[in-house]
């Protein structure tokens, strides 16, 4: 390790331990990472502001029994009953979203608002789903994507404009890359989907569409290319 | 479990964790959206949507990531909604002026100005590296970069920041 090495890793982590037969015969990066390890401190201070009292804001009730998780809960017993019981739940809770159902201006509106649906969602990783998993998600009806498109990270059926739709998430150059595949959403032209923080398209594919948000600067073409062949639905 | 205990449950893990991560939600807020007014609203939002999810935090030893994530993805839904333009220093509103001037001394207000004047870009691994003790390669995966990115960003961070005292 020489010089310039040294400075430049001390300068991007200053508690960079490596190097130690370097730094103890150099007095240049000996000064250097003692300046480093004092702007370090002064960050620290400044970077320490002040935190006013937390006010917690009005948290709706959950029904807990129907919190949506990744993973289905383990049932200690299995019972007709039981069974019976989650019918009826399963049904009212139908029943309360089709009469709160909540209305967006336009499909555009309701993709961009289901992206922070599933924090979850958004974690950077490189822990892929099992391919049942995608499959069950995404049946060969619909795609035949596969992992071809990137490394599928999450994949959960949702509803968007009352369907229910696959929902997936690959892992792109710039982090998480949310896909909708739409197959009954019909749309006569691409609608750009992109803000200041997020490239994202909205494709008319055949009789329906892909919606594809990644962050700034992802490359959505390269992604719909691939995703566009995919699709098994009527084009 | 009645589902009521449940929900008391639910309730009380809640309030452990923001209890434990509260202050370090509203810091990283405050310096991504350089206000803290804005950084408020922030918080409480990611509050909301943390309460609302939050079952699929599986372990709690991840909630301080999954948190920041939150207040990270609800930082750029504010700014989406508000497209707010880039601050200049000369034209700061008070609630920006509050981040800055906050204790009377002038060596801390200089680095607060010159973190204040850092590109988001550098800023953000930066906060998260000295404030939140995140390695680099956990920077990376926050921020969806290549971990030589954050060591440049980082690297590049500590340079303009000396290089601003110097001046």
């Amino acid at each position: 390790m020489n010089c310039d090495d040294y400075k430049q890793a001390i300068a991007a982590d200053p508690s960079f331990d490596g190097g130690a037969a370097h730094l103890s015969g150099c007095a240049s990066c000996q000064a250097y990472r003692k300046d480093m390890l004092s702007l370090d401190a002064r960050i620290s201070a400044a970077l320490n502001l002040r935190v006013p009292e937390l006010v917690m804001p009005e948290l709706p009730d959950i029904e807990v029994d129907n919190v949506v998780t990744l993973q289905p809960k383990k049932r200690n017993t299995t019972t007709w009953f039981a069974i019976a019981a989650t019918v009826v739940i399963a049904a009212t809770l139908g029943f309360r979203m089709l009469s709160t159902d909540i209305h967006y201006e336009s499909l555009e509106a309701e993709i961009i608002a289901h992206l922070d649906h599933e924090p979850a969602s958004l974690v950077v990783t490189d822990k892929g789903v099992s391919d049942a998993r995608l499959a069950a998600v995404v049946p060969a009806n619909l795609s035949t994507m596969g992992h071809s498109a990137g490394l599928v990270t999450y994949a959960q059926t949702c509803d968007i404009n009352g369907k229910t739709v696959p929902h997936l998430v690959i892992q792109g150059e710039r982090g998480p890359v949310t896909i909708l595949l739409l197959p009954d959403e019909k749309i006569d032209a691409a609608v750009d989907l992109s803000g200041e923080h997020i490239d994202g398209v909205l494709l008319p594919v055949g009789n329906g569409s892909i919606a594809i948000i990644g962050q700034r600067g992802e490359r959505i073409d390269a992604i719909s290319n691939k995703l566009r062949n995919s699709v098994m639905w009527d084009t | 479990m009645n589902s009521s205990t449940e929900a008391t449950v639910r309730r009380r893990r809640f309030d452990q964790l923001v209890g434990v991560f509260h202050a370090d939600m509203y810091r990283y807020a405050a310096w991504l959206s350089r206000d803290r007014s804005i950084a408020e609203d922030v918080v409480q939002e990611a509050l909301l949507r943390a309460w609302k999810s939050l079952d699929a935090l599986r372990d709690d030893a991840a909630a301080k990531p999954w948190l920041l994530t939150i207040v990270r993805r609800e930082n750029a839904r504010y700014f989406e909604r508000k497209r707010l333009e880039t601050v200049d220093i000369d034209d700061l509103s008070a609630s920006q002026e509050a981040l800055l001037a906050e204790q009377p001394d002038r060596e801390l207000d200089a680095m607060r100005e010159a973190i204040f004047e850092l590109d988001d870009d550098y800023r953000e691994p930066l906060v998260l590296q000295v404030m939140m003790g995140y390695s680099t390669s956990e920077i990376a995966e926050l921020m969806g970069l290549k971990q030589g990115a954050v060591l440049t960003r980082l690297h590049r961070a500590r340079h303009k920041l000396k290089e601003t005292l110097e001046d």
